[in-house]
């Protein structure tokens, strides 16, 4: 491999390479903002400037390729003084609003400033105002806070593949915004706030919610489809607050859809049935596990079943299902299920040129693998029906006529379908494996405890089969 | 005085415009016939020769800047001709586009033939809209007459040309923001590397010249390019030039001088009959506005690329900008900050903000709200945008700040000190 020398270092590097990635995998951090690895160069913020052996001016990291023996210096007193410069021009309009903004503790702008910048302005010139602007329903633009990086115009045109941010007027008096100031179309849009180094672009869904520093962050998968984009949860008190890409150049680089951003939501939503309840007539009715239980296999015993389970269920729950239903439902079928239109692996395929797929679920495949098949029609002999799903995993319409128990995440209108409810682990609750769309194996993590009373797969199919046992023994 | 032989000026009139006198008086296209007999090498070689250096003010060799592109190319090739004459102070390829548009185009079909390309844009000033007319009308004349289109003179060699009318922005005569604007996008001068001769217009391989140069080059093909080089009286700078000179002088205008002839102080005071009112000169700006300016006992130098910069100018685009005792050093330089502040086109921080805050700080100079530390603060901010910006703009806007304060200090702190311009 080809070596430069930076900082005294050696680097190894590959050919086409930039400065500031040979530098990061040298430990070596250039300073930056408008540079992003998922973008197009377009070297404007200057803060990256180094010095280069043999050119006479301060070279852009970002723009300059690694080049054998080149010796590139990133600490010098030129490019320090560059630096300094650097903050000063872009703190000189800059509101300093910091208290009051959600970027704060995360902003490339702060963090540099503290690092490179001066503890005072000389500027006493007036600042630069903009109005703020609704940007639709994912985000909210403070431009006073921008500077000018257009990370957010190349993400539109380059990644979400729509032209919608762009630069108005010029010099000075630059504005970046929506053409005609339009609500942004692109149902990737969270991404811009991701992306955006300081807290001009910020998402409105989480503003004003809580300082991030307070976040404690877990690395997982989104479950919003068969893609797997890889994803941090954000959670305190055990509550999520957000969730936001985690890089992983072979699945979703950089980026995460809108709705599997927000897709959390409900995990949290108030009616969500956190309690074993049963369905009366004009309700529902919380009773205690126990109870529960023992009505739920009252209303399948006797009977003939089939498991119908949602594809947003781990290998895991997958695994523990079919040896519940091997030694205590022997022969009953048992199907998955999670999105109207796709049936099987056959039927899923990428929804945009983006990330998304069409099975709006993490595990069909998974679950395929486990050799379950997909649910089309109810065999006529079934009487009733015992349904698991996550929390993802749209409930089939086809099910009218017999019995039903429920075991998962149920909203309150959704549990009146079943004569009984086990409230079960939404993704965010529950530790697992599932297999994205290319066979891919991914961990979910457990972010949260879980919430109410509700409990694992496992933990109840073991309380059932224990009650089943001592009432045996009765 | 001696007179050397001119190529432009004496045609400077109406009667030269048709193609049917260009061609009766001018040796009209027979270069262009000449030169598709040439390999393309040889006229490289030629313009090599020629010691033609760049007119639109970066003074690049134009021998060696067509030598950059590649010979073999997937993508078109372009030959592009920077008319946005835009730095303030020059009028030149106005005259030439204005009067001998024919020179121009039969240029700009050798260079396509020499660099391989089939297409060409002249990427005209937006405020020339005479200017655009008179070449459209003349291009359609080549076309008719067969100079232009398919199959040139039975050559086999292609070439066609269109004219391209800007907008109006001064970044638009940075050869990259020009290749931007003519490709349809906002006026922004882009990352360098990769530059125009490897990827310029739509991606291609692209060569950008300013209209004089390309205008010299049927000289070059019909009388050589030594004949050419012989003409500048310095080894490096060949041909003639054209000077703008503008300001307070007698008599102001476009003068056409054998390159590195002549000192400033004889194209002042000699061709331009002195400073008018023959008031006593304070400043001279020798080469467009971004040029640092040089003091009246400064102008015993010759006015050509390396005699300039040697003392710390520049001869740019040859528009020499003349100011009198009586007019405000300070209100010059604020006027000239405020160009450069509306012209930044808002990419790169240091021009974005820099440029603004300097014409702040010196408006309030001018307008006797400056502080003493305001002089320091502006030597600094200039210094933090020169070099240090993604095109040439930071540069030109840094460079007048920092010569004027610098060299007429005095003129600043009387504005601070009298708390108004002492010229009020």
């Amino acid at each position: 491999m080809p070596k430069c020398i930076i900082d005294g270092r050696e680097a190894e590097f590959t050919p086409g390479q930039n400065l500031i990635e040979v530098a990061k995998n040298a430990g070596i951090d250039i300073p930056l903002f408008c540079y992003h690895p998922g973008l197009s160069v377009v070297a404007q913020c200057r803060m990256c400037a180094v010095e280069v052996e043999k050119m006479p001016k301060l070279q852009t990291a970002c723009s300059t390729m690694a080049t054998e023996g080149m010796v590139v210096k990133t600490k010098s007193p030129k490019t320090a003084e560059n630096q300094k410069s650097v903050m000063e021009f872009l703190l000189a309009n800059h509101p300093l609003d910091c208290p009051i903004c959600d970027k704060s503790g995360e902003c490339d702008l702060q963090d540099n400033s503290y690092k490179y910048g001066s503890a005072y302005s000389r500027y006493t010139e007036e600042r630069r105002t903009y109005l703020d602007l609704d940007m639709g329903p994912v985000i909210k633009k403070n431009m006073n806070r921008c500077i000018h990086c257009t990370r957010c115009i190349r993400f539109g045109s380059e990644v979400a593949g729509i032209h919608e941010m762009v630069a108005l007027k010029r010099g000075n008096n630059t504005e970046i915004t929506t053409i005609d100031g339009k609500p942004l179309e692109t149902d990737y849009a969270g991404n811009y706030a991701d992306i955006c180094p300081t807290g001009s672009l910020t998402i409105k869904d989480f503003r004003f919610k809580k300082r991030v520093w307070f976040l404690t962050k877990v690395p997982t998968v989104c479950e919003g489809c068969s893609k797997g984009c890889n994803m941090e949860v954000h959670q305190d008190n055990n509550q999520i607050y957000r969730c936001i890409p985690r890089e992983n150049m072979e699945i979703n680089r950089h980026w995460l859809c809108d709705e599997g951003r927000f897709n959390f939501h409900y995990v949290e939503r108030e009616d969500r049935l956190l309690d074993p309840a049963r369905s009366k007539s004009g309700g529902l009715e919380v009773c205690d596990w126990g109870t529960s239980i023992d009505l739920a296999k009252a209303t399948l015993d006797g009977k003939q079943i089939a498991f119908l389970i949602g594809s947003d269920l781990t290998q895991e729950e997958g695994a523990a299902i079919l040896q519940f239903r091997s030694q205590h439902y022997p022969g009953a079928p048992v199907y998955h299920f999670g999105t109207p239109g796709v049936v099987s692996s056959a039927d899923d395929a990428p929804e945009d040129r983006i990330l998304k797929r069409k099975s709006k679920t993490s595990n069909l495949h998974g679950l395929e693998k486990l050799g379950i098949p997909g649910f089309t029609k109810l065999p006529k002999e079934i009487t009733a029906l015992l349904v698991i799903r996550g929390g993802r995993a749209t409930l089939p319409l086809e099910i009218d006529g017999v019995e039903k128990v429920g075991l998962g995440v149920f909203m309150k209108d959704q549990a009146m379908m079943f004569s009984v409810i086990l409230p079960g682990l939404s993704f965010a609750e529950k530790d697992g494996t599932i297999l994205n769309y290319e066979g891919r194996e991914q961990k979910l993590k457990r972010a949260l405890q879980p919430l109410g009373q509700s409990k694992p797969v496992s933990e109840i199919l073991m309380m059932w089969v224990n009650r089943k046992k001592a009432h045996g023994a009765a | 005085m001696e007179t050397p032989e001119t190529l432009f000026i004496q045609y400077f009139n109406e009667e030269s415009r048709p193609l049917a006198f260009y061609q009766k008086n001018m040796a009209g296209y027979t270069a262009v016939k000449k030169a598709l007999t040439l390999s393309p090498d040889d006229i490289i070689s030629e313009m090599k020769k020629s010691n033609m250096r760049g007119r639109g003010g970066a003074g690049f060799p134009t021998g060696m800047k067509w030598g950059f592109i590649p010979k073999q190319s997937p993508k078109a090739k372009y030959l592009v001709c920077n008319a946005d004459e835009s730095e303030p102070g020059t009028f030149k390829d106005r005259d030439i586009m204005r009067y001998t548009p024919h020179l121009l185009i039969e240029g700009m079909v050798i260079g396509g033939f020499a660099i391989g390309a089939h297409h060409g844009y002249i990427y005209i000033r937006g405020e020339y809209t005479r200017e655009a007319k008179l070449l459209d009308q003349a291009i359609q004349e080549a076309y008719d007459a067969g100079y232009l289109g398919k199959n040139i003179q039975g050559s086999g060699f292609d070439f066609d040309l269109t004219v391209h009318r800007g907008a109006g922005a001064y970044i638009c005569g940075e050869e990259t923001g020009l290749l931007n604007s003519l490709e349809g996008k906002r006026g922004e001068p882009r990352v360098k590397p990769p530059f125009p001769a490897q990827a310029g217009a739509f991606g291609g391989p692209t060569i950008v010249n300013n209209v004089e140069t390309l205008a010299a080059v049927p000289y070059i093909i019909n009388r050589g390019g030594e004949w050419f080089s012989g003409l500048g009286k310095l080894e490096k700078s060949g041909g003639t030039r054209l000077f703008c000179v503008s300001g307070h002088v007698k008599k102001p205008g476009v003068y056409e001088l054998g390159a590195g002839s002549v000192t400033l102080r004889q194209l002042i005071y000699d061709h331009c009959h002195g400073i008018l009112g023959d008031k006593k000169l304070k400043a001279v700006i020798p080469g467009g506005s971004s040029a640092p300016v040089l003091t009246a006992d400064e102008i015993d130098v010759i006015a050509d690329i390396e005699p300039l910069m040697k003392i710390g100018t520049m001869l740019g685009s040859a528009a020499i900008l003349v100011v009198s005792e009586d007019y405000c050093v300070v209100k010059l330089l604020q006027r000239i900050t405020r160009f450069y502040a509306h012209e930044s086109c808002g990419q790169c921080t240091p021009c974005r903000e820099g440029c603004k805050w300097m014409e702040d700080i010196i408006e309030r100079i001018e307008h006797g709200h400056g502080r003493e530390e305001d002089l320091a603060m502006l030597l600094d901010i200039s210094n933090n945008i020169s070099g240090r910006t993604l095109c040439a703009l930071g540069d030109a806007a840094a460079g007048p700040v920092m010569s004027f304060v610098k060299k007429f200090r005095a003129d600043f702190e009387a504005h601070i000190r009298g708390g108004k311009c002492p010229n009020v």
